[in-house]
């Protein structure tokens, strides 16, 4: 039958206007007047062909007179020169680094007074060097043009002295009223702002100070509370354990004071020196630390609790301490073992469990207890000053705050809004007080709801000071004046308590107090502590360790009484993202994340089986078009994409927290999603784990996904990842790492590095630079990848243009997991050769996981030399592979011939776009003062890579021609060796007989990727050793 | 005479040049270290003649002080203030000569170092007759470039020369007109127009015109060649600057040490405009130079400095001054390297900056220009322990040749590029 509905183009076609018809008359649609349209732009009609042409030839003309001038660039010297400043020598100072989540030590280097890196400060007790992603990218946060300018009143601005006489009228009368006011903060561990908070309480008799922390350790502060008296976060020495037990804890990412706990754990990855800890991980989501563990256990939310009361059962046996009702657990072999490890290593063991429940907390406690490693392993005298806050204040604060009981709300570093599980509920809250302010740096979701904006200064502009340990304190200096209008919140807080007084005065205040005890001119110790960054005790007395009284029998009955779903939910926290207040960072959204390699995005990981089961895309072979299923908890649904993880506990989901920013800037808003909604209250505090009420939903829906790595498994191949256990390491120390292939010559068998097709060049004469990764230690953290980012300049490309492989970082971390199909295992089965690559391809259900940072490997036999029309990339005699970025003509002939495909091509000019490729820094006015003006900016059409930081060595190398003198091993440092938290990475001179990295080099363990190929790399790599029987490879 | 006799004659007479300049150098070593470290610490406020710059002319000056002249001058350069304070009565008496104008105290002057600057200063090597510079005249001003530069001469004499050539073409096609007008006039055939056109001149010698064409196309690529290579160099720059600062009075009649006022140039990659806190050394009191006070009253406006009352004031403003040298961003220069390792002097690329009232740009600056530098400089190994390595590896490569900076790696690109 004809459907006789009629369908029209356009409103005038139904209405069949006269122009319409005219219209449709004719084929073309008339044209524009291209005279009109230049007429208009030159402010005359009738422009012609031959105006046109004067037009073109007068600005050629102008151009080409005014390209024969001289450019005249000024030169404008100081008046008054400070001392130590010299242009074009770079300034280092000690600082602290503390954003609620990490505490480090620091140095910053200024060039010309701007800040543009931030390292680890080695010499640091706390942060023992290390760093993370967050704390290298910070510099760039301080030039986020996203930050406020000044102080605001709600969406408009306002200055400092309104604000000031409003807030302490207000503040008055409602301490008059007898109302509330609450300062609600991050953990405070500044003795300064600590003190500040006091004064501030003294002036208003109604204060009280609510702490509230974005990522919770409530149950560990909880549950020492109860056992041992003292509410504390203790201070691990995972250096000192030989066997580590984790409970879904992310120690070397996110738990804890990670950034130490990863340094202390390189330490135990020493394969050399013996020092190999045996790491148990018993996790729901592929964590950074699981990856990195010896024996790894997938295990769903539900079941953790019994795994622990059974591992608490195995050893109370051992001890003969009483057994603990329930834990039968279906993992008993895994667990079994894990037992038998720790009891052998009493005393140098650690069981952590990252569950914020008190109850967990307090088995694991008695489990540490029962080993002893109170006062060796966990030190509750020495609690590091990171977490503080309790998960039920903030519970009450919301009740205060909807109850009308509270007029006044200062909210200093914290933006529950958007972090906060009732978050919502907060928002609503937040309108029944009278006044609230936020110093947030910038108008974020809670700061847009409150009445004063008075904006933090960046940590880099401010004075600050810290007891990150009890006997530690360390100092925060700036290093540049404060870019914008803002004011340090301590300052705000001190104007408001009536005692103004600028930051650096107080802090000088309080430590004169405070440290005076040691003896000497406090001037003294106070320039001393700045010029180090810190003041620790030279040795930390661990103190005799209260009892544990805790009630065990009443934690494992809340432990083994959970309820299991059909679907669990575990919230984690990525490596990079962190708790999300970086957001508007995209180094820190480019940074991929070490495990899945997708960056610009969280999602829901699953196992790949159940995706196949939910017919799922399982994103192979270069797929990177997610589905999205709806994830609903509690009633609250969010629709995410779906990412196959593998080694992720079927039944389980894993999902980010730190994404779905609505207001920290262009760069970080609506990238992901908020899962802060999903976090829910169990014992009493909350939870990242959920088991009830989870549903997860196929919905019809597609989305990008942008991952840097394509392939996940070594396919056969051994002259890339090697990898040994440790006994036959001890048996064998060149096991894993055979000589390689020996080729037939005229000469007889040869290996390949003596069959040569090109001349040598003569690097034995100078230095050599050269680098080892040791793959033992490497955790795959990516605190490298940024700091390479920040010293190199390294553009920022955006979502699109990763999704098309062309992110530019010079240094990658391969992430590759094993397979359940080995050649062996073919081999005895029977299984075709097709049939077994296809089945190599993808990794094991639970696979073990290795990490392989990539870089530019800088090949005395470079292929990419050879074929470069050009010569713009060369080898320099010291082993360097050179690239001049002006001779380059962007044929990337040399990007094709390279084996490890480490060049990068500019597609765009990156630096110049500031919108299209994820707001890279260098095309925002203000993000450029974070170039290093030593190394050029590239532009669009060339190629570019790792220089082995040919910067850094000139200027090592300068250093010591100047003083006459050789230069020292490890004096010079590439970015990435720089910052290494485990010193997986050693850079040096090969040459020099002496340095580490030439005896790391003539190690058993050392080898070349892909020896056979010929290139002979100046980057070695040292094979991976497992600390796992034989058997269980 | 025959070559070899020749050559063996003259290495005997290099012999004994060089024998006695060894002789003369070790004669006046501590003659030279003083003259050196008088330039760095005392010629900013005193000459070794007798004009007064800040402090008195020093000429005659152990005849003028107290006996034994070295043993109070010692003290007097240790530590003047001290020896005012004690009361000596001629410490006092110029003191009061100099506008109380204090001397910095040299405590870290070692005696043996001031000894060597008074032997300097007691006979300084006589002063080579000045020369006069060419083009560059302070009476008239510094940037007086009055003056016409040989460039512009030649053009000027070009255009003339042209006009010329136009002028007899007009007036060749004129007659020619007039006579083929009186011609027709009379009824004669009109004469050939173009008796000697081009065409015609070049159809008869092929070999000429082939000859000829090529050396236009030559000539015309030569120019063009220079013309495009050219761009982006500066050499000769000559910018008019803010205030107008002599090098001629500065560097060379006053012989300041170059790195007086621009330390960075040991510290660092920028030489560095030296900030107004430097001039201020000296100029808190000299407050007059060859052109009056104008000048150097801008750096005391600059720095809001009022010399009558020698207060500084608040409402400062910077000086912009013009860059000259000035090198594209890829092209990474570190000035210690070459002055402190390389111990280059600044004159190498800068020219004889003492002797210039207004600064040019003396080298290109090109690529070329600084590759060929490091084919022909050697590398200062004595003494740099930096080196140690480096020859050791080397020894029996180099067959006694100069270790030249190239073949330290100085041409590999990353050295200056990344």
């Amino acid at each position: 039958m004809s459907n006789n509905k009629k369908y029209w183009k356009g409103l005038d076609e139904l209405h069949a206007t006269p122009e319409f018809i005219e219209r449709s008359q004719s084929e073309f649609l008339p044209e524009a007047s291209t005279n009109d349209l230049i007429g208009q732009e030159l402010g005359e009609g009738g422009t012609n062909r031959r105006d046109f042409l004067k037009y073109l030839g007068f600005t050629l003309g102008a151009a080409t007179l005014a390209a024969c001038e001289t450019p005249v660039t000024r030169s404008i010297p100081y008046l008054n020169k400070p001392e130590d400043v010299f242009p074009g020598v770079p300034n280092w100072y000690a600082s602290s680094y503390w954003d609620g989540v990490d505490f480090c030590n620091v140095l910053v280097k200024t060039r010309e007074g701007r800040p543009i890196k931030v390292i680890g400060n080695r010499n640091s007790k706390v942060s023992m060097g290390g760093t993370n992603a967050r704390v290298n990218s910070s510099v760039l946060s301080l030039y986020d043009s996203a930050r406020a300018k000044g102080p605001m009143a709600g969406a408009s601005d306002s200055d400092w002295v309104t604000i000031d006489s409003d807030v302490k009228n207000q503040l008055a009368s409602a301490s008059a009223a007898g109302k509330a006011i609450v300062v609600l903060s991050g953990t405070v561990n500044s003795p300064s702002m600590k003190r500040a908070v006091a004064d501030f309480i003294a002036s208003y008799p109604t204060a009280k100070h609510v702490v509230y922390d974005s990522l919770s350790a409530s149950g560990v502060l909880l549950a020492n509370e109860r056992d041992f008296g003292t509410r504390v976060f203790p201070d691990y020495s995972f250096d000192k354990a030989d066997v580590i037990v984790s409970f879904g804890a992310d120690f070397l990412a996110s738990w804890g004071n990670s950034i130490a706990n990863a340094v202390q754990y390189g330490r135990v990855r020493d394969a050399k020196s013996g020092r190999l800890a045996r790491h148990y991980q018993f996790e729901t989501n592929l964590s950074l630390t699981g990856s990195n563990a010896d024996v790894r256990l997938a295990l769903k939310p539900s079941e953790s609790g019994t795994a622990l009361v059974a591992l608490y059962n195995k050893l109370a046996a051992k001890s003969g301490a009483a057994k603990l009702s329930g834990g039968d657990t279906p993992y008993d072999a895994e667990v079994s073992k894990a037992a038998e490890d720790l009891w052998a290593a009493k005393g140098k063991s650690l069981v952590v469990s990252g569950s914020n429940s008190p109850a967990d907390q307090t088995v694991t406690n008695a489990i540490n207890t029962l080993l002893g490693n109170y006062g060796t392993t966990i030190d509750l005298t020495n609690g590091v000053n990171i977490r503080a806050g309790i998960d039920a204040d903030m519970d009450a604060l919301l009740a205060d705050m909807n109850s009308g009981n509270v007029a006044a709300l200062i909210l200093v570093g914290v933006n529950p809004v958007y972090s906060y599980a009732a978050g919502t509920k907060f928002a609503e809250a937040l309108s029944k007080v009278k006044l609230s302010i936020s110093t947030a740096d910038r108008a974020d979701e809670t700061a847009q709801k409150c009445t004063y904006l008075c904006p933090d200064s960046h940590y880099l502009e401010s004075w600050m000071d810290a007891e990150p340990k009890t006997g530690h304190y360390a100092l925060t200096q700036p290093t540049i004046r404060p870019l914008f209008n803002s004011r340090q919140a301590i300052e705000s807080i001190l104007t408001w308590a009536g005692k103004p007084m600028d930051a650096y005065s107080y802090i000088k205040q309080t430590w004169s107090t405070s440290m005076s005890a040691t003896g000497g001119l406090f001037e003294d110790q106070f320039n001393t502590a700045l010029y180090n960054g810190f003041v620790e005790p030279a040795a930390i007395t661990v103190g005799a360790q209260p009892a544990f009284v805790g009630d065990v029998n009443a934690a494992a009955a809340a432990l083994t009484g959970r309820a299991d779903g059909s679907w669990e939910l575990q919230l984690y926290v990525k490596a990079g993202m962190g708790d999300g207040s970086h957001a508007n960072n995209p180094w820190l959204q480019e940074l991929p994340d070490p495990i899945s390699r997708v960056c610009w995005d969280n999602y829901v990981t699953m196992s790949p089986a159940e995706m196949k089961k939910m017919e799922l895309s399982r994103l192979e072979r270069g797929d990177f078009m997610a589905d999205m299923v709806d994830v609903t908890v509690n009633g609250v649904t969010l629709r995410v994409p779906a990412f196959p993880q593998p080694g992720q506990k079927s039944g389980t989901i894993g999902l980010a927290l730190g994404y779905g920013r609505t207001a920290t800037g262009k760069c970080g808003n609506n990238v992901g999603v908020n899962a802060a909604a999903f976090i829910t209250t169990v014992d009493g505090t909350s939870s990242l784990a959920t088991a009830v009420s989870v549903s997860v939903v196929k919905a019809n829906e597609k989305h990008e996904i942008a991952a840097t790595q394509t392939h996940h498994t070594m396919m056969g191949r051994g002259s890339i990842l090697k990898e040994t256990t440790l006994s036959e390491y001890k048996s064998d120390p060149r096991s894993g790492n055979p000589p390689v292939l020996l080729a037939t010559t005229n000469h007889g068998l040869q290996p390949p590095s003596k069959i040569n097709l090109w001349d040598d060049h003569p690097i034995e004469l100078g230095h050599r630079w050269g680098m080892s990764i040791d793959l033992s230690k490497c955790i795959g953290c990516g605190a490298c990848v940024t700091s390479c980012i920040s010293e190199n300049n390294i553009p920022v490309v955006g979502k699109e243009e990763v999704r098309r492989g062309r992110d530019m970082h010079w240094l990658r971390i391969d992430r590759y997991y094993s397979s359940d199909m080995t050649e062996e295992k073919a081999h005895a089965e029977g299984v075709s050769a097709i049939d077994k690559f296809l089945a190599m391809e993808f990794a094991a259900e639970a696979p073990s996981v290795a990490f392989q940072p990539v870089m530019c490997q800088h090949c005395n036999h470079a292929p990419c030399e050879t074929v470069c029309p050009v010569a713009a990339t060369t080898h320099s005699n010291e082993g360097l592979n050179q690239m001049a970025y002006n001779r380059c003509i962007g044929t990337r002939y040399c990007a094709n011939n390279c084996p490890y495909k480490v060049r990068r091509f500019n597609w765009f000019q990156y630096h110049g776009g500031f919108n299209e490729f994820g707001n890279n820094p260098a095309g925002d006015q203000l993000g450029r003062m974070v170039l290093n003006p030593d190394v050029v900016v590239r532009d669009r059409g060339v190629i570019e890579k790792c220089s082995f930081c040919v910067q850094g060595i000139q200027a090592a190398k300068l250093k010591a021609k100047k003083e006459g003198r050789k230069v020292k091993d490890e004096e010079v440092q590439s970015a990435c060796a720089q910052v290494c938290p485990t010193n997986a990475i050693v850079f040096g001179d090969l040459n020099d007989t002496e340095s580490r990295v030439a005896a790391l080099r003539a190690d058993e363990r050392s080898y070349n990727l892909l020896e056979e190929v010929g290139v002979q790399p100046n980057v070695y790599y040292m094979t991976k050793v497992r600390n796992i029987e034989s058997a269980q490879a | 005479m025959d070559k070899g006799r020749i050559s063996g004659t003259l290495k005997a007479f290099q012999a004994l040049i060089l024998f006695a300049a060894l002789f003369v150098a070790s004669a006046s070593a501590s003659a030279q270290d003083g003259e050196k470290l008088f330039k760095q610490n005392c010629a900013s406020c005193h000459k070794v003649d007798d004009t007064k710059l800040v402090g008195p002319g020093l000429k005659g000056v152990f005849d003028r002080v107290p006996q034994p002249a070295e043993a109070w001058l010692l003290k007097w350069v240790k530590n003047s203030s001290a020896m005012i304070a004690s009361g000596d009565a001629y410490a006092v008496k110029i003191f009061n000569e100099n506008n109380k104008s204090q001397m910095t105290a040299f405590e870290y002057l070692s005696d043996d170092e001031i000894k060597a600057i008074l032997s300097y200063v007691k006979a300084p090597p006589a002063p080579v007759a000045a020369t006069p510079v060419e083009g560059t005249s302070v009476a008239t001003g510094p940037n007086a470039t009055d003056a016409m530069s040989d460039d512009t001469l030649l053009m000027v004499l070009g255009v003339i020369a042209i006009l010329l050539l136009i002028l007899v073409a007009v007036l060749g096609s004129v007659g020619g007109s007039l006579q083929a007008l009186v011609n027709d006039k009379n009824g004669l055939p009109a004469p050939e127009r173009y008796p000697f056109s081009l065409g015609r001149v070049m159809s008869k010698n092929k070999g000429l015109t082939a000859i000829a064409v090529l050396f236009l196309l030559l000539a015309g690529g030569k120019a063009g060649y220079d013309l495009l290579m050219g761009v982006g160099v500066y050499q000769g720059y000559r910018p008019e600057q803010p205030i107008n600062f002599s090098h001629k009075i500065h560097a060379g009649q006053n012989g300041i040490n170059c790195v007086y006022c621009h330390t960075a140039a040991e510290k660092g990659k920028n030489a560095g405009i030296p900030s107004l806190n430097v001039c201020m050394n000296c100029h808190t009191y000299v407050d007059q130079g060859p052109s009056g006070k104008g000048e150097i009253a801008k750096i005391y406006a600059a720095l809001d400095f009022d010399p009558a009352t020698k207060t500084y004031g608040t409402n400062t403003k910077p000086v912009k001054w013009v860059r000259i040298h000035n090198l594209p961003d890829l092209a990474y220069f570190n000035h210690s390297q070459h002055v402190v390792v390389g111990k280059i002097e600044c004159q190498k690329c800068h020219g004889e900056v003492q002797d210039e009232a207004v600064l040019a740009q003396n080298a290109p600056l090109t690529m070329g220009w600084c590759i060929n530098c490091h084919r022909e400089t050697s590398v200062q190994t004595a003494d740099n322990a930096y080196y140690d390595d480096f020859i050791k590896r080397h020894k029996g490569k180099l067959d006694g040749e100069a270790i030249t900076v190239d073949k330290i790696g100085g041409l590999e690109c990353a050295k200056c590029h990344h």
